[in-house]
């Protein structure tokens, strides 16, 4: 895609008992959030190996957006609070091997917060727009040779 | 020292206590010695106890079936204590001979600071503050402290922390955080692209022959993620982009487990400086979540439990 | 041709001369490993600390990944490209004569009733100049197979570090027909000539470590069912792949398809009997324990290659020693099996 018309293209990996309903909340709502994410529905922020994050970015993607229910409201009763824990040092990993902060992001967002739903993607969008398109896993070198 | 271990072990193999010592024997190579793992009685006259028992012998009892005798430095006890709370290895199990340790020479260094390559050194002995070598015929004097490990100028406990027999009387930590942390310093002070720029050379130079994975005492998975192919997470064949992702799940399935002990680095063939991953990822999780690695063996792993109060800061 | 010599503070003259029309692969530790690097026009004084490179010269004939093909779906079905080396000459600089051994032990292998195109055409295009140890190292055990530090029938040239110069003496055609190219040479003396042979008599001495292997082939045989003294000698090894990876001789790889969803490329990689999961993608890996793979390792080298193409597998580079994490040693697992 030519430089001047990118767009940023970001995944979200939300949660499906608050984030993913939060998200369809803003949607019926009728609040506008960019359509540059592509949402994924999981069981419980709990689910979210680092695999999916790494992968999605080596696969291309812009930015990822992992979201689940507020501490305490885990559906699965501690599923976010482990999963804290690993975003806390997943976050802190990628920031020291060079991956803009703005890319990654976590969230906390409850199936009632619509609007914040739709603010949440609409700062991440901006922010991944902000560091632009994401060439961190490109090569120019052909494999093997 | 030496001999006390040798009485004792040869003790415990003849009352039947344990199946197998695990120890440290001359290596075939100047210098070096390599692990002694046996269940024979007589084997036993090779166990040393030198400046140069570099390797973490920790992860042997995992594989070794039945009950172990195992020779421990402060790291790896603490690698030991790790594998302990994941439920890897049984304490009953084990009788941990306790090795307090004044720090282990790296023989890079070695070669370095005498500007000849190891092979040409016949003979060295640790005297007090420094190494005396045999270097071509002529003897030669070194700073100890100059040729030890990096992990070992920040070792909080030189001395093992659980140990049945203590080999020697305990070390009092002699740290120097700043040059334990010089490298992952150097990397912090680098701006983000630039540590980007950085690793991407580093694994670009990855033969994906697993020596890190496979010295390490916290990767004990029975199938480890790189070798799944339902879903394929990373390809077989080595390409930056996917040794790089190999090696930072790692990093992260050892956070919280890695003792610092350093063998990733050591057995690295090409010389990747992995310690700069998994040491900092031990200073991010004390930091987090004030988890020292392998102290109490009857705490939970860092990642099976949670406080509510757990840093929130960055979530946004 | 005779002797030539040429003086070491031209080697970079030399160098930039050469790499004008072929790749020029030099000893080089800039990475923080020594292995082959192109030429990069920098420093040429790899003759005053280089012992041996890690990853040995096999890596430019049989790289650690490389795509063998592309395919893609078109109207009328998969359309293949097959993706063999660009064929451009390479020169090759300071292999040591255990590797240039190595190579000639691989080349049996890859022109056998299969002749693997990509490996051989790198071969082909290849000039290789050997650089004969004066220094050998301590992990060294050459002289035990048959070769000598100081001297090769496998290179093409062969140079020798007589102290301010590099002596140089055509072995084959293709070192005949490089050597008339390069410039800056002179004609080396007699005494010169002398002077290279007595480093490579002294050399030889300098090589302590070593294997017998006279009636080995016999006694490998019998140490297969030997199941305790494998289970002994593998108890330490990690099963990581280092030994093989730095193996001059071993070539096993893996092939796999690399799909989107309608092109793709088929890869060829590296592979290692230590691991659990070698072979497994046909079926299985018949050797679950560590000590089976242990034994494949040392019964496929001293044994089935011998069998094969009567030849040993190893060439004594120590590399296998040099690296392991653990101190697996060869020549002791050898050792103990002559004493069976």
């Amino acid at each position: 895609m030519e430089e001047s018309n990118w767009e940023p293209k970001v995944i979200g990996f939300l949660c499906h008992w608050c984030s993913y309903a939060g998200a369809d909340l803003s949607g019926s709502a009728r609040l506008e959030y960019p359509h540059n994410i592509r949402i994924i529905r999981i069981p419980c922020s709990g689910r979210v190996d680092p695999m999916f994050i790494l992968r999605a970015l080596q696969n291309g993607v812009d930015g990822v957006l992992v979201s689940g229910c507020h501490p305490g409201d885990c559906h699965y009763q501690s599923g976010n609070f482990h999963a804290r824990r690993k975003f806390a040092v997943i976050n802190r990993l990628l920031k020291y091997v060079g991956i803009e902060p703005e890319r990654v992001q976590f969230s906390w967002v409850a199936a009632s917060e619509g609007p914040k739903m739709a603010q949440v993607i609409k700062e991440f969008v901006e922010g991944v727009r902000k560091v632009g398109p994401n060439r961190l896993f490109k090569d120019e070198k052909k494999d093997g040779e | 020292m030496e001999n006390r271990l040798k009485e004792e072990a040869g003790k415990l193999l003849k009352e039947g206590k344990v199946d197998y010592i695990v120890g440290y024997g001359k290596g075939t190579v100047n210098l070096r010695t390599s692990p002694l793992i046996t269940n024979k009685e007589e084997d036993l006259e090779g166990l040393v106890i030198n400046p140069f028992i570099a390797n973490n012998l920790s992860r042997y009892p995992v594989e070794l079936k039945g009950r172990v005798g195992i020779v421990v430095k402060g790291c790896d006890s603490r690698s030991l204590t790790s594998l302990m709370q994941d439920k890897k290895v049984k304490r009953e199990d084990l009788i941990i001979f306790g090795i307090p340790c004044e720090g282990v020479v790296d023989l890079k260094k070695l070669a370095g600071q005498i500007g000849a390559e190891i092979d040409r050194v016949t003979d060295a002995e640790k005297e007090g503050e420094n190494l005396t070598l045999q270097v071509d015929g002529s003897k030669k004097t070194i700073p100890f402290r100059d040729v030890i490990f990096d992990k070992c100028y920040g070792c909080e406990h030189p001395t093992p922390l659980e140990y049945d027999v203590l080999l020697g009387s305990e070390v009092t930590p002699n740290l120097d955080i700043e040059k334990s942390l010089e490298k992952i310093k150097a990397l912090d002070d680098m701006d983000t692209p630039e540590r980007w720029d950085y690793w991407k050379e580093q694994f670009s130079k990855c033969i994906r022959c697993y020596g890190c994975r496979n010295v390490c005492p916290a990767c004990f998975c029975e199938r480890c993620f790189v070798d799944v192919n339902m879903p394929q997470w990373v390809a077989t064949y080595a390409t930056w982009q996917d040794n790089l992702t190999f090696q930072l799940i790692r990093t992260l399935h050892v956070a919280g487990r890695c003792s610092d002990c350093g063998e990733c680095e050591r057995a690295c063939p090409v010389g990747i400086p992995l310690r700069s991953l998994q040491r900092k990822m031990v200073e991010e999780v004390k930091d987090l979540f004030g988890h020292e690695v392998g102290i109490d063996k009857d705490a939970p792993p860092v990642f099976s439990h949670y406080e509510a109060t757990d840093p929130d800061e960055f979530m946004k | 041709m005779g002797y030539k010599k040429i003086k070491k503070d031209q080697l970079k003259t030399l160098f930039n001369e050469l790499s004008k029309d072929c790749s020029l692969f030099v000893p080089s530790g800039s990475k923080g490993y020594v292995g082959f690097d192109p030429w990069d026009g920098n420093s040429a004084d790899f003759t005053e600390w280089y012992g041996n490179t890690t990853i040995p010269p096999k890596a430019l004939f049989f790289p650690p990944v490389e795509a063998m093909l592309r395919f893609r779906k078109g109207e009328a079905g998969y359309e293949i490209e097959e993706l063999l080396p660009n064929g451009r000459p390479q020169i090759v600089f300071g292999v040591r004569p255990c590797d240039a051994r190595a190579l000639k032990i691989t080349d049996i292998l890859f022109s056998d009733t299969y002749r693997d195109p990509y490996y051989l055409k790198r071969r082909e295009n290849a000039t290789i100049v050997g650089l004969a140890c004066n220094e050998p190292c301590d992990t060294c055990f050459c002289t035990s197979l048959d070769i000598s530090p100081g001297e090769s029938q496998d290179v093409d040239l062969l140079c020798t570090d007589i102290g301010d110069e590099l002596l140089m003496e055509a072995v084959s055609d293709k070192g005949e027909d490089l050597l008339s190219k390069m410039s800056g040479l002179s004609d080396a003396s007699g005494e010169e000539e002398s002077k290279a042979k007595q480093l490579g008599e002294s050399a030889k001495e300098k090589i302590t470590r070593q294997i017998d292997t006279s009636g080995l082939l016999d006694k490998m045989r019998s140490s297969f069912e030997n199941r305790e003294y494998w289970e002994d000698v593998s108890r330490k090894c990690m099963s990581c792949g280092i030994c093989t990876y730095v193996c001059p001789t071993c070539h096993c790889f893996d092939i796999c398809d690399e799909n989107n969803k309608k092109d793709g490329k088929r890869v060829r990689n590296w592979d290692s009997c230590k691991f659990p999961l070698f072979t497994r993608m046909p079926m299985e890996n018949p050797r679950h324990e560590k000590w089976r793979r242990i034994r494949q390792r040392y019964h496929h080298k001293f044994e089935y290659f011998q069998m094969n193409f009567e030849a040993i597998a190893c060439t004594g580079c120590g590399r296998c020693i040099r690296e392991c994490p653990v101190n697996v040693d060869v020549t002791e697992i050898i050792g103990g099996i002559q004493a069976l």
